[in-house]
């Protein structure tokens, strides 16, 4: 009975301290994971609390049941319509990508430490997938805002790359223990892994998806169900010889995409659980390694993780991107930097453990202190470097707070609470407004009153107001409560002077005396732009041309609809 | 090639009568012709309204920077409306515009142009400027303070380029 209550007493007190930090971390910058480690080290055997935990058996499961919880989250938040732009990069990063992370990594490894080469390559397989759960979680925190391309490579990358780097590190663990077959086992195990992987996540996912909008139950009900139907995924996957991460991945990909209300109780509930996936992990983590003992490897791990974030990611970006795909040179740098390791590495490090490979805690202290280095020297500079890189997008406003009302299912009414900021709305009476035909306001609060708003009402900064629309409203409500600050960022970022894409590039050119090239003509300013570019153009890419930045403003799937025109000044 | 010099006293338009979008741009092409002989009425109007079916010069905040080149136009030349009613422009706020900006350029001074305009929008962008615009009572004062923000915006210098 005492080890149950001490179970609870310490679980409680380290999650509760967990997520108390949480808020230190965007106090004072550092990464969050590294916050959850720290504490989870500082519980540890050498720690003050001083608890002995070495079971990694009990670790093993922690960290598959956390990641496979953490990838379903990731896929749910994932918009298919993003795969526009970054499927294919991101997939040439998750497979070519990790090889050739792994191969420099573990030659680097070999070296430092002195191994064999199979010993080394394990090394470097093991560190070889990224964890971009942890890069957005940071970058959303700062209210940075990517652009598209970054932004949809990386989240994908970040969901499909673990199924390439558990299968080198399963690989290398038989070869070490001697279990591997001949190199036809080993290349049907690799499509195993990633055609079962798909299918069934890809397959059943879409069967769940159909499945939870049509299924009518209580409101809580929907994110266990979703829960569970991902698992079930995940488990059968596995069981039959498949990635069960790529397939509880895909299998949130279409659960997330399914639109309907029942998303709206599913989301906030699995965000809250990749919460306490990636708490409990990092916990665990934290517990289970020996600091002493990583001690002893620090130095030459630190090396590695040196090679990893300055050579081996930067390598690999280039060698799977560049020659491929139409990325600019600065959206290649920055994705180099964003190869920050979170949990993957550490349970993968698990992997050689429980195999019984010879010498097994170094694979996983190295992989421990490579993990600790990248979060400290990728995670604490992120929100610079998108800065530096200008991989950034300025954001507009978006409603402070957003809700459904629940009362048409099929095509459901939401409440948008917006701050009056804008002072140009300063005294405007509500009548005033140019607001969209189906919305109104519904309540107006100001200094903790409410409010009946009329059409005389007249507005005041700082109101707040309650406005019942459809999501179709929302870019038109945006514009209107838009503030001061946040227009001119906008327009320092798009130009001032917004132009059409479907304008004629010869009235474009005739307009500001600029020379066209024949064949140009013809073309709208968004194909003229687009041509430009090249590639997949998304929010945010620009073309300097004739003494003018032309800015992509807003697009409608892959057609440019808006062009900024941003002067030099 | 500074603003003040090509925005004399009369071309700050107070009270200027709204409507539509077209009426406004109407309104000036009319003034404009009037008082530079060398432009035609009908010309300035069609050239500034093609260059609004490209996409509104509307730029936020009831702001609206029509502009256009023209072959009869020796020097650039600018005029302020500050009209009686606001008028819906298609700005990208969607707002309606009650402070109009136009500036006319000769074919030729391209450059001259891209400069003028970027000087305009600096001016325009300011929120202090455009409330002491508004809460001008008379002819006078618009140009006044018309006058005293271009100053204050090109002692301040041009804002560094992003």
């Amino acid at each position: 009975m005492d080890s149950i209550n001490s179970l609870f007493l310490l679980s409680g007190l380290l999650l509760a301290l967990s997520i108390l930090a949480s808020r230190l971390s965007s106090l004072v910058g550092l990464p969050l994971l590294l916050i959850f480690l720290g504490l989870g080290m500082l519980a540890g055997e050498e720690g003050v609390l001083g608890i002995q935990f070495d079971d990694y058996g009990l670790a093993f499961l922690i960290g598959h049941l956390a990641l496979a919880m953490i990838l379903l989250d990731g896929g749910l938040r994932t918009r298919l319509k993003t795969f526009r732009v970054g499927f294919k990069p991101a997939l040439s990063l998750a497979t070519l990508g990790v090889f050739i992370t792994s191969l420099v990594v573990g030659g680097i490894a070999m070296w430092v430490f002195e191994l064999s080469l199979v010993q080394g390559l394990l090394v470097g397989a093991i560190v070889g997938s990224t964890d971009a759960a942890a890069v957005f979680s940071m970058l959303s925190g700062r209210g940075v805002n990517l652009n598209e391309r970054v932004g949809a490579t990386l989240e994908i990358e970040s969901g499909t790359n673990d199924p390439m780097a558990i299968f080198l590190t399963l690989m290398l663990v038989e070869v070490l223990v001697g279990e591997i077959g001949g190199p036809v086992d080993t290349l049907l195990f690799l499509i195993k892994q990633f055609g079962l992987g798909l299918v069934i996540g890809i397959g059943i996912g879409w069967l769940s998806a159909r499945l939870l909008r049509w299924v009518d139950l209580a409101p809580g009900l929907y994110s266990l169900l979703a829960l569970a139907l991902g698992f079930l995924v995940f488990g059968l996957t596995a069981f039959l010889g498949g990635s069960g991460f790529l397939a509880i991945y895909l299998a949130g990909l279409m659960i997330g995409n399914q639109p309907g209300r029942h998303l709206n109780f599913i989301l906030p509930v699995h965000d809250g659980l990749a919460w306490l996936s990636q708490i409990g992990l990092f916990l665990v983590l934290g517990l289970l390694v020996t600091p002493s003992e990583m001690l002893h490897y620090a130095l030459p791990a630190l090396g590695v993780a040196l090679a990893l974030i300055f050579v081996a990611r930067p390598l690999a970006v280039l060698l799977a991107i560049k020659p491929f795909f139409k990325f600019r040179w600065r959206e290649v740098g920055f994705i180099s930097w964003v190869g920050l390791r979170g949990a993957v590495p550490i349970v993968l490090a698990i992997f050689p453990v429980i195999g019984g490979v010879e010498n097994a805690s170094l694979y996983f202290n190295v992989a421990f202190a490579v993990v600790l280095m990248s979060l400290v020297i990728q995670g604490g500079s992120l929100s610079y470097m998108a800065r530096w890189m200008k991989v950034e997008v300025p954001l507009g406003v978006t409603p402070n707070r957003r809700g459904p009302l629940g009362i048409l299912p099929e095509n459901d009414y939401e409440m948008f609470v917006y701050r009056v900021e804008n002072q140009d709305l300063d005294e405007v009476p509500i009548r005033l407004l140019r607001f969209p035909s189906g919305a109104v306001i519904s309540a107006l609060f100001r200094q903790h009153a409410m409010l009946h708003p009329k059409g005389s009402t007249l507005l005041k900064q700082g109101d707040v107001l309650c406005v019942i629309g459809r999501s179709e409203d929302l870019p038109v409500l945006n514009r209107l409560f838009n503030g001061e600050a946040r227009l001119k960022r906008q327009q320092a970022f798009f130009g001032t002077f917004t132009l059409d894409g479907d304008a004629l590039m010869q009235d474009v050119a005739a307009a500001y005396g600029l020379t066209l090239s024949p064949g140009e003509e013809g073309m709208t300013l968004g194909e003229f732009v687009s041509l430009r570019v090249g590639g997949h153009p998304v929010v945010g890419d620009d073309v300097g041309w004739h003494g003018i930045h032309w800015v992509v403003s807003e697009m409608a799937g892959n057609k440019i609809t808006k062009v900024g025109l941003r002067l030099y000044q | 090639m500074t603003l003040q010099s090509i925005l004399p006293p009369e071309r700050a338009l107070f009270d200027v009568p709204g409507g539509s979008k077209k009426r406004v741009l109407e309104f000036f092409s009319t003034f404009i012709a009037q008082n530079t002989p060398s432009l035609d009425s009908q010309e300035v109007f069609s050239r500034l309204i093609g260059r609004e079916r490209l996409g509104s010069t509307g730029i936020g905040h009831g702001v609206a920077i029509p502009h256009a080149r023209n072959a009869h136009c020796k020097a650039p030349l600018a005029g302020f409306l500050k009209l009686a009613e606001p008028v819906d422009f298609d700005a990208v706020d969607g707002e309606p515009v009650d402070l109009v900006f136009v500036l006319l350029v000769p074919e030729e001074a391209d450059d001259t142009h891209l400069a003028l305009l970027a000087q305009v929008a600096g001016i325009m962008n300011d929120a202090e400027t455009r409330q002491r615009l508004r809460k001008s009572d008379s002819q006078r004062q618009l140009y006044d303070t018309l006058i005293e923000a271009i100053e204050r915006h090109a002692e301040a210098g041009p804002p560094a380029s992003p």
